[in-house]
């Protein structure tokens, strides 16, 4: 069990007083979460199933305390992290601001407020939702973006930027997604929720070893028909430990989301299942075809396994995150290219991805646009966290330690499209939004 | 009416399951519960019976051999008494499945069984074969006291098996459940069954 998450709306913490409403944040996360850690620590024992994170997501912030300004956002964020700590949780996410068609006064402040909210607090995660299916890629917040994420990767270059590491920029944000960073609640949802992120590349990894161990004339068919049955098993246990949850903590149970999430850890790795699946070069030829297979079959175990499926449910590519896939990268056989179009056919998108610390806020800006369009045109979420590495150039190491692992830094293309991120405005929505 | 438990154990053939419920219909009895195996060509039954308070454990030992041929079947007769620990949800334990493949080796099942005897895990069921290439394959139902921190015993038990060259896991029965029916998981179907249990 990778995570599991708990959403609490915070509409009604809203207040024209900032200390008030920092104080009803506080109050409210420290009510609702309060029992949390023990609830799953009891029942992973119960089960002998280790529960790896338990976090918050809660309403978006840009909502909660719209009109307080850049420095009210701070404060919000700080008391976010007050709370987080004190109820025992890794992180809360939900620092977000949706501005996919256009940018209110408040997403504004919040996106500007970044760089301080994210570098002087530890637990906050936040996100931003630029684009949409529906109304195509708002290029004045990608812009803007890129100069923040610039900005954040400065303040945190003690840490080679790990700040960026807590920010997530998305086209087709999950209302319902458990996975840090880019978890928060999503303005249909309910009061509080439980949503679970199961994840398993290790067990879908040693089942297809196992069976072309056993059958030497195995077929892709066979691992596929093999990855589904291992998805569908993982996603029954992350139910069944979901509804437990909810029911001990007295909340709604949300949804299953059936991510491959690889740690650093070897034997962790969706970059391993592609090699066990015949891949020798992750980032060579055969690397999408077999993605787009892993993932379809996963997809296909987890929603007989549960009419509860929801978030993201893919594989994740994280290249800091997937000792493979960081090998990869240092090696010269991945490149941002090939990144790309593997997001194509899987979940999230450039997904921890280190940059040199020279690039421009424009190629920033331009390298996400180019992410969101595959999602917005493909209507999937795509996403990116690329972290401008302050002082360290392509092919150097970087390493943030833990769950966020290490990686070569990436080298970008050259040539520049400043030009064309510079004109703003926005991309409209493509033809696929038409289908009403 | 009296509760009686009767084994029956002999080389297999067709007709042993007729011959023994036909003894004790003609004695006026009702089966109750029932298990039976064969087990490499070996038959064995236990199930428990309601007579009436007339029929003595002889009566049921001559009845249910007299249905064999001369000396086929091994009978055995006690009377049923409900004990409180032989259910596992009155004990306050819990039902887990040990599963355990490695090379077949004198001592196996000794080691297990007596590393869960010295932790109070009751077993309630227990299936072991030899595969044709010398795996040896154990499948156990156990009941395990909620007061052991289960992590705990789960690595004591995969400790136990990697000892003896065997891996061994222990899952729960909600997780075999989940992971092995096609019934979606919903606590409203597993509290019916957990009332079901209880009653039993």
């Amino acid at each position: 069990m990778r995570s599991v998450t708990l959403g609490i709306t915070l509409l009604d913490c809203a207040s024209p007083n900032l200390d008030l409403l920092c104080r009803k944040v506080k109050e409210k996360v420290r009510s609702r979460a309060d029992g949390l850690v023990s609830v799953c620590r009891r029942i992973s024992s119960r089960y002998g199933i280790p529960i790896v994170n338990c976090r918050i997501a809660v309403s978006p912030i840009a909502a909660v305390a719209a009109g307080h300004g850049v420095q009210g956002f701070v404060e919000v964020a700080r008391a976010l992290d007050q709370a987080a700590a004190e109820v025992g949780v890794d992180f809360i996410g939900g620092y977000t601001a949706l501005v996919h068609k256009g940018m209110s006064r408040s997403d504004r402040a919040l996106i500007e407020s970044l760089p301080e909210a994210l570098s002087i607090t530890t637990h906050v995660c936040a996100s931003v939702n630029a684009a949409s299916s529906h109304a195509g890629i708002n290029m004045e917040a990608v812009a803007l973006l890129g100069h923040i994420i610039k900005q954040l990767a400065e303040r945190t270059a003690d840490r080679d930027g790990f700040g960026c590491a807590k920010l997530v920029v998305f086209a087709n944000i999950p209302e319902d997604n458990p996975f840090m960073a880019g978890a928060y609640l999503g303005l249909g949802e309910p009061e509080t929720v439980v949503n679970i992120g199961v994840s398993g590349p290790g067990v879908v990894k040693r089942a297809v070893e196992r069976l072309r161990d056993a059958c030497p004339d195995t077929t892709l068919a066979d691992i596929a028909e093999e990855i589904k049955n291992t998805a569908f098993r993982v996603t029954r246990v992350g139910e069944l430990i979901g509804r437990e949850v909810a029911e001990e903590l007295g909340v709604a149970f949300g949804i299953v989301d059936l991510s491959l999430a690889p740690t650093p850890q070897v034997g962790d790795s969706v970059g391993e299942i592609l090699q066990a699946m015949g891949v020798a070069e992750i980032g060579g030829p055969g690397t999408t075809a077999a993605l787009a297979l892993l993932n379809d079959a996963v997809k296909k175990g987890g929603a007989f396994a549960s009419s509860s499926v929801g978030g993201l449910s893919g594989a994740f590519i994280p290249v800091c995150e997937d000792a493979c896939l960081a090998n990869a990268a240092s090696r010269g056989t991945l490149g941002v290219e090939k990144l790309e179009a593997m997001t194509s056919v899987c979940s999230v998108g450039l997904d921890m991805v280190p940059v040199p610390g020279d690039t421009t806020p424009e190629a920033l800006a331009a390298l996400m646009a180019d992410e969101l369009a595959i999602g917005v045109v493909n209507r999937k979420t795509t996403a990116c966290r690329l972290i401008p590495v302050p002082g360290k150039k392509a092919g150097e190491v970087v390493s943030f330690g833990g769950l966020f692992g290490e990686s070569a830094i990436l080298d970008l293309r050259s040539g520049t499209a400043d030009a064309f991120v510079r004109l703003g405005g926005r991309i409209p929505a493509p033809l696929v939004s038409l289908n009403n | 009416m009296a509760e009686w438990v009767v084994t029956v154990m002999s080389a297999d053939r067709v007709g042993i399951v007729a011959a023994v419920s036909g003894a004790l219909a003609r004695l006026g009895g009702s089966i109750t519960n029932l298990s039976q195996t064969v087990l490499r060509g070996y038959f064995t039954i236990i199930l428990t019976v309601s007579l009436p308070p007339e029929v003595s454990p002889d009566d049921i030992r001559a009845a249910v051999s007299a249905a064999g041929a001369e000396g086929e079947f091994e009978v055995g007769v006690k009377p049923y008494q409900l004990r409180a620990s032989s259910s596992a949800c009155a004990t306050g334990a819990e039902r887990f499945i040990l599963t355990a493949r490695g090379q077949d080796r004198p001592g196996v099942i000794y080691r297990i069984s007596s590393y869960l005897a010295t932790r109070g895990v009751n077993i309630e069921d227990f299936y072991a074969y030899s595969t044709g290439d010398g795996q040896f394959v154990m499948i156990l139902e156990v009941a395990i006291p909620k007061e052991w921190d289960l992590s705990q015993i789960q690595l004591d038990i995969e400790d136990h098996g990697r000892e003896v060259g065997f891996v061994a896991h222990l899952q729960h029965e909600n997780i075999f459940r989940a992971t092995n029916e096609l019934d979606a998981v919903a606590r409203p179907r597993q509290r019916v069954q957990d009332k079901e249990v209880a009653k039993n």
